[in-house]
Protein backbone atom coordinates (compact mmCIF):
# COMPACT_ATOMS: atom_id res chain seq x y z
CA UNK A 1 0.00 0.00 0.00
CA UNK A 2 2.65 1.87 0.66
CA UNK A 3 4.37 1.59 -2.65
CA UNK A 4 1.52 2.52 -3.94
CA UNK A 5 0.82 6.07 -2.25
CA UNK A 6 4.59 6.61 -3.07
CA UNK A 7 3.76 5.86 -7.18
CA UNK A 8 0.33 8.57 -6.61
CA UNK A 9 2.76 10.94 -4.93
CA UNK A 10 5.44 10.68 -7.78
CA UNK A 11 2.95 11.13 -10.63
CA UNK A 12 0.93 13.56 -9.50
CA UNK A 13 4.49 15.99 -8.64
CA UNK A 14 5.65 14.51 -12.36
CA UNK A 15 2.05 15.52 -13.93
CA UNK A 16 2.19 18.79 -12.12
CA UNK A 17 6.12 19.87 -13.31
CA UNK A 18 4.31 19.19 -16.81
CA UNK A 19 1.77 21.64 -16.27
CA UNK A 20 3.80 24.53 -14.84
CA UNK A 21 6.30 24.01 -17.51
CA UNK A 22 3.91 24.72 -20.42
CA UNK A 23 1.41 27.03 -17.34
CA UNK A 24 1.72 30.04 -20.08
CA UNK A 25 0.99 28.21 -22.74
CA UNK A 26 -2.72 28.26 -24.00
CA UNK A 27 -5.26 26.41 -26.33
CA UNK A 28 -3.07 25.17 -29.49
CA UNK A 29 0.40 25.63 -30.47
CA UNK A 30 1.07 28.50 -32.36
CA UNK A 31 2.04 28.03 -36.39
CA UNK A 32 2.33 31.33 -37.63
CA UNK A 33 5.75 32.90 -37.26
CA UNK A 34 5.16 36.35 -39.31
CA UNK A 35 3.47 38.71 -36.68
CA UNK A 36 0.53 41.20 -38.07
CA UNK A 37 0.04 44.56 -36.89
CA UNK A 38 -3.11 44.93 -34.77
CA UNK A 39 -3.69 48.40 -36.36
CA UNK A 40 -2.95 47.08 -39.98
CA UNK A 41 -5.70 44.84 -39.31
CA UNK A 42 -8.55 47.23 -37.87
CA UNK A 43 -6.82 49.91 -41.05
CA UNK A 44 -8.28 47.07 -43.43
CA UNK A 45 -10.57 44.75 -41.78
CA UNK A 46 -11.90 43.33 -44.80
CA UNK A 47 -8.71 41.84 -45.94
CA UNK A 48 -8.22 39.95 -43.29
CA UNK A 49 -11.58 38.23 -42.56
CA UNK A 50 -10.98 34.63 -42.69
CA UNK A 51 -7.54 34.25 -42.28
CA UNK A 52 -5.42 32.99 -39.45
CA UNK A 53 -3.20 36.10 -37.78
CA UNK A 54 -0.61 35.98 -35.25
CA UNK A 55 -0.66 38.98 -33.18
CA UNK A 56 1.10 40.49 -30.53
CA UNK A 57 0.28 43.29 -27.75
CA UNK A 58 -0.87 44.22 -23.92
CA UNK A 59 -3.66 42.55 -22.49
CA UNK A 60 -5.64 45.26 -21.37
CA UNK A 61 -9.20 43.25 -20.31
CA UNK A 62 -10.18 39.52 -19.54
CA UNK A 63 -13.32 37.95 -19.36
CA UNK A 64 -13.58 37.79 -15.59
CA UNK A 65 -16.65 35.22 -15.40
CA UNK A 66 -14.78 32.55 -17.61
CA UNK A 67 -11.96 33.83 -18.70
CA UNK A 68 -13.19 32.96 -22.27
CA UNK A 69 -12.13 36.26 -23.90
CA UNK A 70 -8.94 39.36 -23.52
CA UNK A 71 -8.58 42.77 -25.16
CA UNK A 72 -5.24 42.91 -26.76
CA UNK A 73 -4.04 46.53 -27.19
CA UNK A 74 -2.96 47.59 -30.54
CA UNK A 75 -0.12 49.03 -31.53
CA UNK A 76 -1.77 52.37 -32.54
CA UNK A 77 -2.86 54.32 -29.48
CA UNK A 78 -6.05 53.81 -27.76
CA UNK A 79 -7.21 51.04 -30.47
CA UNK A 80 -7.09 46.91 -28.98
CA UNK A 81 -8.86 43.70 -30.88
CA UNK A 82 -10.81 40.89 -28.93
CA UNK A 83 -9.48 37.56 -28.70
CA UNK A 84 -12.46 35.52 -28.43
CA UNK A 85 -11.84 31.73 -27.45
CA UNK A 86 -14.18 29.01 -26.82
CA UNK A 87 -15.75 28.53 -23.32
CA UNK A 88 -13.84 25.99 -21.01
CA UNK A 89 -11.53 25.25 -24.46
CA UNK A 90 -9.50 28.11 -23.50
CA UNK A 91 -9.01 29.81 -19.98
CA UNK A 92 -7.21 33.26 -19.20
CA UNK A 93 -7.31 33.75 -15.74
CA UNK A 94 -7.54 37.74 -14.56
CA UNK A 95 -3.58 37.52 -13.39
CA UNK A 96 -2.82 37.83 -16.80
CA UNK A 97 -4.45 41.13 -17.40
CA UNK A 98 -1.29 43.81 -17.99
CA UNK A 99 1.03 40.99 -19.41
CA UNK A 100 2.02 40.83 -22.82
CA UNK A 101 0.74 37.86 -25.40
CA UNK A 102 1.72 36.54 -28.78
CA UNK A 103 -2.05 34.88 -29.65
CA UNK A 104 -2.77 33.48 -33.04
CA UNK A 105 -6.57 33.06 -34.73
CA UNK A 106 -8.87 33.58 -37.35
CA UNK A 107 -10.06 36.79 -37.93
CA UNK A 108 -14.13 37.19 -37.98
CA UNK A 109 -16.39 39.47 -38.95
CA UNK A 110 -19.50 39.50 -36.25
CA UNK A 111 -22.68 41.30 -37.37
CA UNK A 112 -24.96 41.90 -34.60
CA UNK A 113 -28.94 43.05 -34.33
CA UNK A 114 -29.78 45.72 -32.01
CA UNK A 115 -31.44 42.88 -30.08
CA UNK A 116 -27.88 41.08 -29.80
CA UNK A 117 -26.47 44.35 -28.97
CA UNK A 118 -28.94 44.75 -26.08
CA UNK A 119 -28.69 41.54 -24.50
CA UNK A 120 -24.78 41.31 -24.68
CA UNK A 121 -25.22 45.00 -22.91
CA UNK A 122 -26.92 44.01 -20.48
CA UNK A 123 -24.79 40.55 -19.66
CA UNK A 124 -21.75 42.89 -19.85
CA UNK A 125 -23.13 45.38 -16.98
CA UNK A 126 -23.81 42.43 -14.90
CA UNK A 127 -20.92 40.94 -15.24
CA UNK A 128 -19.02 43.81 -14.52
CA UNK A 129 -21.42 45.18 -11.98
CA UNK A 130 -22.02 48.70 -14.08
CA UNK A 131 -24.99 49.80 -15.42
CA UNK A 132 -26.78 50.26 -19.04
CA UNK A 133 -29.59 51.54 -21.00
CA UNK A 134 -31.12 49.36 -23.47
CA UNK A 135 -32.16 52.78 -25.12
CA UNK A 136 -28.60 53.55 -25.69
CA UNK A 137 -28.69 50.79 -28.40
CA UNK A 138 -30.63 52.17 -31.63
CA UNK A 139 -29.44 49.80 -34.66
CA UNK A 140 -27.14 46.70 -35.08
CA UNK A 141 -23.56 47.03 -35.80
CA UNK A 142 -21.09 45.15 -37.48
CA UNK A 143 -17.41 44.10 -34.99
CA UNK A 144 -14.43 42.43 -36.16
CA UNK A 145 -12.12 39.69 -33.64
CA UNK A 146 -9.91 37.04 -33.64
CA UNK A 147 -11.29 33.77 -33.01
CA UNK A 148 -8.73 32.73 -30.88
CA UNK A 149 -6.86 29.03 -31.59
CA UNK A 150 -3.57 29.29 -29.33
CA UNK A 151 -1.54 31.68 -27.31
CA UNK A 152 1.43 32.16 -25.01
CA UNK A 153 1.63 34.89 -22.49
CA UNK A 154 4.41 36.33 -21.66
CA UNK B 1 -13.39 -15.09 -3.73
CA UNK B 2 -17.07 -14.80 -4.36
CA UNK B 3 -18.18 -11.95 -6.78
CA UNK B 4 -20.22 -10.38 -4.49
CA UNK B 5 -17.12 -10.08 -1.95
CA UNK B 6 -14.61 -9.38 -4.93
CA UNK B 7 -17.15 -6.48 -5.57
CA UNK B 8 -17.45 -4.85 -2.15
CA UNK B 9 -13.72 -4.58 -1.82
CA UNK B 10 -13.14 -2.94 -5.01
CA UNK B 11 -16.01 -1.02 -4.33
CA UNK B 12 -14.42 0.25 -1.21
CA UNK B 13 -10.85 0.60 -1.79
CA UNK B 14 -12.12 2.66 -5.23
CA UNK B 15 -14.35 4.58 -3.11
CA UNK B 16 -11.76 5.58 -0.28
CA UNK B 17 -9.46 6.67 -3.74
CA UNK B 18 -12.40 9.04 -5.05
CA UNK B 19 -13.21 10.41 -1.73
CA UNK B 20 -10.78 13.36 -2.55
CA UNK B 21 -11.73 13.93 -6.00
CA UNK B 22 -15.29 13.58 -4.80
CA UNK B 23 -15.70 16.63 -2.37
CA UNK B 24 -13.63 18.79 -4.59
CA UNK B 25 -15.84 18.27 -7.61
CA UNK B 26 -18.63 18.60 -5.54
CA UNK B 27 -17.45 22.40 -4.03
CA UNK B 28 -16.68 23.00 -7.65
CA UNK B 29 -20.20 22.09 -9.02
CA UNK B 30 -22.27 24.01 -6.27
CA UNK B 31 -19.95 26.55 -6.95
CA UNK B 32 -19.95 27.11 -11.01
CA UNK B 33 -23.54 26.24 -11.12
CA UNK B 34 -24.29 29.51 -9.84
CA UNK B 35 -22.27 31.32 -11.94
CA UNK B 36 -24.78 33.63 -13.18
CA UNK B 37 -25.20 34.97 -9.49
CA UNK B 38 -21.30 35.32 -8.73
CA UNK B 39 -18.03 35.02 -9.95
CA UNK B 40 -16.87 31.21 -8.54
CA UNK B 41 -13.25 32.25 -9.24
CA UNK B 42 -12.18 35.60 -7.87
CA UNK B 43 -13.46 38.14 -5.45
CA UNK B 44 -13.41 41.51 -6.88
CA UNK B 45 -13.93 44.72 -5.24
CA UNK B 46 -14.50 48.07 -7.04
CA UNK B 47 -14.35 51.29 -5.44
CA UNK B 48 -14.34 55.28 -7.04
CA UNK B 49 -12.55 57.97 -5.67
CA UNK B 50 -11.83 61.78 -6.75
CA UNK B 51 -8.80 63.42 -6.95
CA UNK B 52 -8.30 66.95 -5.52
CA UNK B 53 -5.36 67.23 -8.54
CA UNK B 54 -4.12 65.76 -11.82
CA UNK B 55 -1.02 66.86 -13.05
CA UNK B 56 -1.17 68.48 -16.66
CA UNK B 57 1.02 67.85 -19.89
CA UNK B 58 2.78 65.27 -17.50
CA UNK B 59 4.47 61.68 -19.49
CA UNK B 60 1.88 58.26 -18.87
CA UNK B 61 4.70 57.13 -17.01
CA UNK B 62 5.14 60.05 -14.93
CA UNK B 63 1.22 60.01 -14.76
CA UNK B 64 1.22 56.20 -13.50
CA UNK B 65 3.48 56.97 -10.72
CA UNK B 66 1.68 60.14 -9.54
CA UNK B 67 -1.20 58.26 -9.55
CA UNK B 68 0.14 55.34 -7.84
CA UNK B 69 1.58 57.14 -5.17
CA UNK B 70 -2.14 59.36 -4.74
CA UNK B 71 -4.20 56.24 -3.66
CA UNK B 72 -1.06 54.71 -1.95
CA UNK B 73 -1.12 51.42 -4.68
CA UNK B 74 2.62 49.55 -3.65
CA UNK B 75 1.69 46.83 -5.26
CA UNK B 76 4.13 45.88 -8.17
CA UNK B 77 3.70 47.39 -11.20
CA UNK B 78 2.79 45.27 -14.64
CA UNK B 79 1.94 47.79 -17.58
CA UNK B 80 -0.25 50.97 -18.05
CA UNK B 81 -2.33 51.59 -21.49
CA UNK B 82 -4.64 54.74 -22.54
CA UNK B 83 -7.77 52.98 -23.37
CA UNK B 84 -8.92 56.65 -24.85
CA UNK B 85 -7.40 60.11 -24.91
CA UNK B 86 -8.87 61.26 -21.44
CA UNK B 87 -8.42 57.59 -19.72
CA UNK B 88 -5.07 55.74 -18.14
CA UNK B 89 -5.32 52.47 -17.20
CA UNK B 90 -2.52 50.96 -14.71
CA UNK B 91 -1.99 47.06 -14.20
CA UNK B 92 -0.41 46.36 -10.59
CA UNK B 93 -0.41 42.98 -9.23
CA UNK B 94 -4.58 42.13 -7.95
CA UNK B 95 -5.13 45.61 -8.99
CA UNK B 96 -6.41 47.43 -12.26
CA UNK B 97 -6.49 50.82 -11.78
CA UNK B 98 -8.20 53.31 -14.58
CA UNK B 99 -8.38 57.00 -14.12
CA UNK B 100 -10.11 59.50 -15.97
CA UNK B 101 -7.61 63.16 -16.52
CA UNK B 102 -11.49 65.10 -16.89
CA UNK B 103 -12.99 63.98 -14.06
CA UNK B 104 -10.12 63.50 -11.80
CA UNK B 105 -12.07 59.85 -10.79
CA UNK B 106 -9.73 56.88 -10.35
CA UNK B 107 -11.70 53.69 -10.12
CA UNK B 108 -9.86 51.02 -8.58
CA UNK B 109 -11.19 47.21 -9.73
CA UNK B 110 -8.65 44.35 -7.02
CA UNK B 111 -9.24 40.98 -7.13
CA UNK B 112 -7.84 37.84 -5.28
CA UNK B 113 -8.77 34.56 -6.18
CA UNK B 114 -11.35 32.60 -3.67
CA UNK B 115 -8.94 30.61 -1.77
CA UNK B 116 -9.18 26.79 -2.48
CA UNK B 117 -12.60 27.29 -4.69
CA UNK B 118 -10.83 28.68 -7.68
CA UNK B 119 -8.24 25.72 -7.13
CA UNK B 120 -11.31 23.14 -7.72
CA UNK B 121 -12.86 24.82 -10.16
CA UNK B 122 -9.32 24.51 -12.03
CA UNK B 123 -9.65 20.98 -11.50
CA UNK B 124 -13.15 20.15 -12.12
CA UNK B 125 -13.68 22.13 -15.44
CA UNK B 126 -10.26 20.68 -16.13
CA UNK B 127 -8.51 24.16 -17.19
CA UNK B 128 -5.34 23.18 -16.47
CA UNK B 129 -5.10 20.47 -18.94
CA UNK B 130 -2.16 18.37 -19.62
CA UNK B 131 -2.08 14.95 -18.07
CA UNK B 132 -4.76 16.43 -15.79
CA UNK B 133 -7.28 15.26 -18.88
CA UNK B 134 -6.02 11.47 -18.40
CA UNK B 135 -6.51 11.52 -14.40
CA UNK B 136 -9.95 13.36 -14.65
CA UNK B 137 -10.78 10.61 -16.95
CA UNK B 138 -9.70 7.90 -14.68
CA UNK B 139 -11.69 9.21 -11.73
CA UNK B 140 -14.92 9.30 -14.01
CA UNK B 141 -14.40 5.75 -15.26
CA UNK B 142 -14.04 5.35 -11.21
CA UNK B 143 -17.62 6.88 -10.90
CA UNK B 144 -18.88 4.58 -13.51
CA UNK B 145 -18.22 1.62 -11.61
CA UNK B 146 -18.94 2.84 -8.04
CA UNK B 147 -22.45 3.81 -9.43
CA UNK B 148 -22.45 0.17 -11.21
CA UNK B 149 -21.03 -1.84 -8.59
CA UNK B 150 -22.99 0.02 -5.95
CA UNK B 151 -26.36 -1.33 -7.38
CA UNK B 152 -24.88 -5.28 -6.93
CA UNK B 153 -23.58 -4.86 -3.04
CA UNK B 154 -26.56 -5.92 -1.31
CA UNK B 155 -29.19 -8.38 -1.90
CA UNK B 156 -32.27 -9.00 -0.38
CA UNK B 157 -35.11 -6.89 -0.40
CA UNK B 158 -32.95 -3.94 -0.10
CA UNK B 159 -30.74 -4.75 -2.67
CA UNK B 160 -31.47 -4.22 -6.61
CA UNK B 161 -33.97 -6.62 -7.28
CA UNK B 162 -36.06 -4.60 -4.24
CA UNK B 163 -36.38 -1.34 -2.50
CA UNK B 164 -33.11 -0.72 -4.57
CA UNK B 165 -34.85 -0.92 -8.06
CA UNK B 166 -37.54 2.11 -7.28
CA UNK B 167 -34.81 4.19 -6.10
CA UNK B 168 -32.36 3.66 -8.65
CA UNK B 169 -35.54 4.18 -10.93
CA UNK B 170 -36.94 7.45 -9.41
CA UNK B 171 -32.58 8.41 -10.00
CA UNK B 172 -33.05 8.07 -13.83
CA UNK B 173 -36.23 9.91 -13.51
CA UNK B 174 -35.35 12.51 -12.54
CA UNK B 175 -33.14 14.08 -15.08
CA UNK B 176 -35.13 12.32 -17.97
CA UNK B 177 -38.51 13.87 -16.88
CA UNK B 178 -37.23 17.00 -16.34
CA UNK B 179 -35.25 17.09 -19.70
CA UNK B 180 -39.35 15.96 -21.25
CA UNK B 181 -41.07 18.45 -19.79
CA UNK B 182 -38.34 21.43 -20.60
CA UNK B 183 -38.31 20.50 -24.10
CA UNK B 184 -41.81 20.59 -24.24
CA UNK B 185 -42.08 24.50 -22.72
CA UNK B 186 -39.30 25.57 -24.90
CA UNK B 187 -40.17 23.67 -27.94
Amino acid sequence: MKKIIILLFIFSAISSGLIAQNGKKYGNKLTLKEKTSIAAIQENPEKYVGKTVLVEGLIVDVCEARGCWIDIASDKEFGKMRFKVDDGVIVFPMDEKGKMVVAEGVFEKITQTKEQLIEYGIHYAKEHGTTFDPASITKGKTTYRLKGTGAVVK
Amino acid sequence: MHWRKLLKVLHRDIGYLAVGLTVIYAISGIAVNHISDWNPNYSIKKSTLILDSIPSNSSKDAMVTYVLNAIGETGKLKNSFRPSPTELEIFVEGNTILVNYETKEVTQEKFNSRFLIKETNDLHLNKIKGAWTYIADLFAVALFFLAISGLFLIKGKNGITGRGTWLTLIGFAIPIVYLIVYYLINS
